[in-house]
């Protein structure tokens, strides 16, 4: 039994897979019988000649019973589905043109389709590569100032034994460091300290070497790293020999005891980080609750549902500002899942919106393909007819069109995939960080699932109008009008008609949302509030606490670069301060006023504060509304003095001359606790595009509190700036060879890489412009060139008997008016919608919706125009006697 | 005239060839010959049509086939019966017998009335 059920098996495989051989058997099978049959008739006395036509007579038709046998070699429906396939394939040679143009149509469509949903896939719905990630959140202490604070090293403590809704925690501080290994100079390396459990909450292990020890959590025993793969790889040649060497961070020596595994540099969450450190909890600045630095997580125990989970996080907020209002009156604790965490709060709704927009896309594409198919459909709607006529099935008559339109979007898929990889490859090049930090989109299974319903979902919809057409024809009609009286049927041209109409509305809406991200980020990038990027450089440094120590160290450095880059030719003036001017202010501080009643502890306003040196103000350009800037006056022992804002002179000191009055700082001590106002600046705003919750700003001098992650700003002379980044860089090695500077570019430059996502947005929403654009002409185009062709005779006609160019002009461009009037109406609803979720997705960005959908609307109508123009003019020019004799 | 016979014939042809196998494993030669001799040339065939019937019934698994050599000395392809053959020519037969004693009472009973 099972011999035998592995014989048949076998002899089905062969049937599919070995036909040569299988033909071979077959026809020497029959050729015996037939010999055979030969020689039975020989022997019977025939001649040679007779017994071969007696032998044929009685044998049968040899080639009809070859196919029958083939026929039997297949399972039936798979053979009819390929009879079907194999006719469809061959129907679609016959016309490459429209076979070639239809297969570009919907790669592009489904290509910019699954281009999108890789993004989405990859920032939104790909899983963080950590172990179990649904039960990680992160946890944050929101502040009316930033609603993902971090917490304090002291809360972080007691977090830890209060809330037992998370079988463990992680925490980590950004570091600013400089790395050099043996023999180089250094560079900075964006890093982090790590608590204990940082590893072991997300169940990672190191690929090489060990992981930290508790006992490593302490001062002077903590000088071990561990590397990430990418810093490994590009920084250390990916050799395992560099376990147990020691490289220098901060200019003090530190052991590398291991490599992270490549899962930890996801880009979502640390792929920024080039190396880990053990968090030395002793330090002193860990027992100020003030300092709330810690950026932490937690792994919620088995059974733990998040919802039960943030309850807990909650309530231990409350306790804590209970306990500690002067620091915590209006923090409230909240978590987020750590998937969630690592989308971004608006990754969810712009990436949604961009599979949206790019579906738009896919959806113009069908409609312009359902116009191809119908024409294609109604030119053979003689043959659709006969076949009818002679008892085809409605199965029977729509099998072929479906499969045509199969293999024209599976086709159209493959190329898809294939833009899907080039995609991937472009944003990995352009999204590639100075460290080397990149997004790697992975083409996974999602994506291939996607692409494939997103091609069965076209294939549905673009053969739905052909297929009507072909279902509803009227037999008689066409038979006898010979093909030409169907394609005038009222319904077919009104179903057309709407195609179109449908597609120029996608069209304006898809054009009308690019408009308004465009001109909103352009607008965005221009308004420079309170600095000018114009021939400014600016770059970044770290002294190193080995080299520079002390706040003296410090200054010193700090004036040597002040005193000698206005000296370089090109340049007419440097500065340095603590942040630059367009770029996040990460400190922010409390205050209140000297002399007034204290606000309720714990409610005092804050201000982002900025640390400037004297000639700041005049370099980035924020002007100096009253009062004066820093000068030498400001100097290290002096006492200390601020500037302030134009908001936070106007709020807190309405009816007043700030000037004069004195700020008192919560979180500062001795003399840079109490600080006199003397000048007031223009306020300032940072380049990204959503709210911007810092509302009150402050300026102290930099030589009362020389930081050691610098900025620097020098503004040239010269248009050019990029040519003095070289001069800038010997300078600066010239003053410390080890001096790690980073950033080292125009302003124009850092800041397009600072928002390079708004900048992929923009180059993808005007590729989905573009491409509607030219794939809605197109279909305009078509259809109006197809109207005329069908009107051929009417217009030869009505040109016989007088009309001019222009009354056929008019005829032709007055059928294209309503269909264009339609498509506008909905194409600015459509655009109003879309206008509203950009100004939800980025609150801060200008808007100018009805100007943008004017000037949108004004760039297709031009495009339908001239797309129906050609064919107008054409018909003009319609030769009458030629078209009547054709007739 | 032709078409009809060819219809009567397709029916039952499977029946004859797995009939015509219980005796052992026969090229297809041999099964034309087998079922002319026992049908006492009463159901004629086209030789031809053995074949397409041959290869059907092995795809279904009823019977197998083997190379072998004939006795005239060529090689020849012989077809036997399966198990699952087996119990499939069973089953035809009764069917068979069913439906021609059913055919055979009506008949009769259009004859006596």
């Amino acid at each position: 039994m099972t011999t035998e059920r592995f014989h048949w098996m076998r002899t089905v495989l062969r049937r599919w897979f070995r036909r040569g051989r299988q033909e071979a058997e077959m026809d020497a099978e029959m050729q015996f019988h037939f010999d055979q049959l030969v020689a039975e008739f020989r022997a019977n006395g025939m001649s040679k000649a007779e017994a071969r036509s007696a032998a044929r007579r009685e044998f049968g038709t040899a080639d009809v019973y070859r196919e029958e046998v083939r026929d039997s070699w297949r399972p039936s429906a798979v053979g009819d589905a390929l009879r079907d396939l194999r006719f469809a394939a061959r129907s679609l040679r016959r016309t490459p043109g429209f076979s070639v143009l239809a297969i570009i149509t919907l790669g592009l469509g489904i290509g910019a389709n699954t281009g999108m949903f890789s993004v989405l896939n990859e920032v939104v719905l790909r899983p963080v590569p950590f172990v179990d990630p649904e039960r990680l959140d992160s946890i944050y202490r929101a502040t009316p100032q930033d609603p993902q604070g971090n917490v304090s090293a002291l809360e972080f403590a007691e977090l830890k034994t209060a809330v037992d809704h998370y079988e463990s925690y992680g925490a980590y501080v950004y570091l600013d460091a400089s790395m050099a290994p043996p023999g180089e100079p250094a560079d900075i390396a964006p890093a982090a300290e790590v608590t204990a459990g940082f590893l072991s909450t997300l169940g990672l292990q190191p690929r090489l070497g060990r992981s930290f020890r508790p006992e490593e959590a302490s001062t002077g025993r903590n000088h071990v790293v561990l590397l990430s793969e990418r810093c490994w790889q590009n920084r250390f040649g990916g050799r395992e020999d560099v376990i147990g060497t020691t490289v220098r961070i901060n200019s003090q020596p530190h052991e590398i005891i291991g490599v992270l595994p490549k899962a930890f540099s996801d880009w979502r969450l640390f792929g920024w980080m080039d190396f880990l450190r053990p968090m030395d909890l002793s330090d002193a600045r860990w027992s100020d609750r003030r300092h709330t630095e810690f950026r932490v997580y937690g792994r919620r125990a088995a059974g733990v549902t998040p919802s039960d989970a943030a309850g807990a996080i909650a309530a231990f907020g409350e306790s804590r500002a209970a306990a500690f209002p002067d620091e915590n009156a209006e923090a409230t604790w909240r978590t987020v899942l750590l998937q969630d965490a690592a989308a971004g709060p608006n990754g969810p709704l712009v990436l949604s919106m961009l599979v949206g927009l790019s579906g738009f896309v896919v959806l113009i594409c069908c409609s312009n393909l359902a116009n191809f198919l119908l024409a294609r459909t109604m030119s053979r709607s003689r043959e659709l007819a006969m076949r009818s006529a002679l008892g085809a099935s409605r199965g029977q008559l729509l099998r072929p069109l479906l499969w045509e339109s199969l293999l024209l979007s599976l086709g159209g898929a493959v190329l898809a995939i294939w833009m899907a990889y080039g995609f991937a490859a472009w944003l990995a090049v352009r999204s590639t960080a100075d460290n080397g930090d990149r997004v790697e989109m992975s083409i996974d299974a999602n994506v291939f699932f996607w692409t494939l319903a997103c091609s069965l979902f076209t294939t549905l919809v673009f053969s739905l109008a052909p297929s009507l057409f072909a279902l509803r024809l009227n037999l008689n009609q066409t038979l006898k009008s010979g093909g030409r009286g169907a394609t005038d049927s009222p319904g077919q041209r009104r179903l057309r008609q709407a195609l179109i109409a449908g597609q120029f509305a996608l069209a304006l809406v898809l054009l009308t949302g690019a408009t308004v991200f465009i001109r909103g980020l352009d607008a965005l990038n221009a308004q420079q509030i309170g600095w000018r990027s114009d021939r400014l450089i600016t770059a970044a440094f770290l002294l190193s606490e080995g080299e520079y120590p002390d706040a003296a160290s410090r200054r010193q450095l700090h004036q040597e670069v002040l005193e000698r880059l206005p000296g370089l030719p090109g340049i007419a003036s440097a500065s340095l301060a603590q942040y630059q001017p367009f770029l996040r202010w990460w400190e922010q501080n409390k205050f209140s006023v000297v002399g007034r009643p204290p606000a309720e502890g714990g409610r005092e306003p804050a201000a982002g504060v900025n640390a400037v040196s004297p000639d700041y103000f005049d370099t980035v350009a924020t002007r100096i509304i009253a009062g004066r800037a820093f000068d030498d006056r400001d100097h290290a022992g002096a006492t200390h003095r601020i500037i302030i804002n134009e908001t936070l002179a106007r709020t807190v000191f309405p009816n007043e001359n700030p000037i004069g009055q004195s700020l008192h700082w919560l979180e500062a001590d001795g003399a840079a606790a109490n600080t006199e106002i003397i000048g007031v600046a223009e306020d300032v705003a940072y380049i990204y595009p959503e709210a911007n919750p810092v509302v009150f700003q402050a300026y102290r001098s930099l030589a009362q509190s020389p930081p050691a992650f610098i900025t620097l700003a020098a503004r040239a002379t010269v248009a050019d700036p990029a040519l003095l980044i070289g001069e800038i860089r010997n300078l600066m090695q010239d003053i410390d060879p080890d001096l790690p500077v980073t950033n080292l570019k125009t302003a124009t430059d850092r800041i397009a890489r600072e928002n390079y996502q708004l900048g992929v947005l923009r180059d993808l929403l005007s590729m989905f412009a573009i491409l509607g654009l030219v794939l809605a002409s197109l279909g305009i185009y078509g259809m109006i060139a197809r109207l005329v062709a069908q009107r051929h005779g009417e217009f030869g006609i009505r040109i016989a008997l007088g009309a001019t160019a222009g009354n056929i002009n008019r005829l032709v461009l007055a059928s294209s008016f309503w269909m264009l009037l339609w498509g506008a109406t909905l194409g600015i609803l459509g655009g109003i919608g879309i206008s509203k979720l950009l100004q939800v997705g980025f609150p801060n960005m200008p808007h100018a919706p009805v100007s943008s959908m004017t000037v949108a609307l004004a760039v297709l109508m031009g495009v339908a125009l001239f797309a129906s123009l050609w064919p107008a003019r054409r018909a003009s020019a319609i030769d009458p006697c030629e078209a009547l004799r054709t007739d | 005239m032709d078409k009809v016979r060819k219809e009567l014939l397709q029916g039952t042809l499977d029946l004859l060839i797995l009939k015509a196998l219980t005796t052992g494993s026969l090229h297809g030669w041999d099964i034309a010959k087998r079922i002319a001799v026992v049908s006492k040339d009463r159901l004629s065939l086209k030789q031809g049509s053995l074949y397409p019937a041959l290869h059907r019934l092995e795809g279904r698994g009823w019977i197998a086939a083997e190379w072998g050599v004939s006795d005239a000395g060529r090689s020849a392809k012989f077809y036997r019966l399966t198990s699952r053959g087996r119990r499939q020519l069973e089953k035809e037969i009764s069917h068979w017998q069913s439906f021609a004693a059913a055919m055979t009472a009506v008949l009769k009973m259009e004859e006596g009335a």
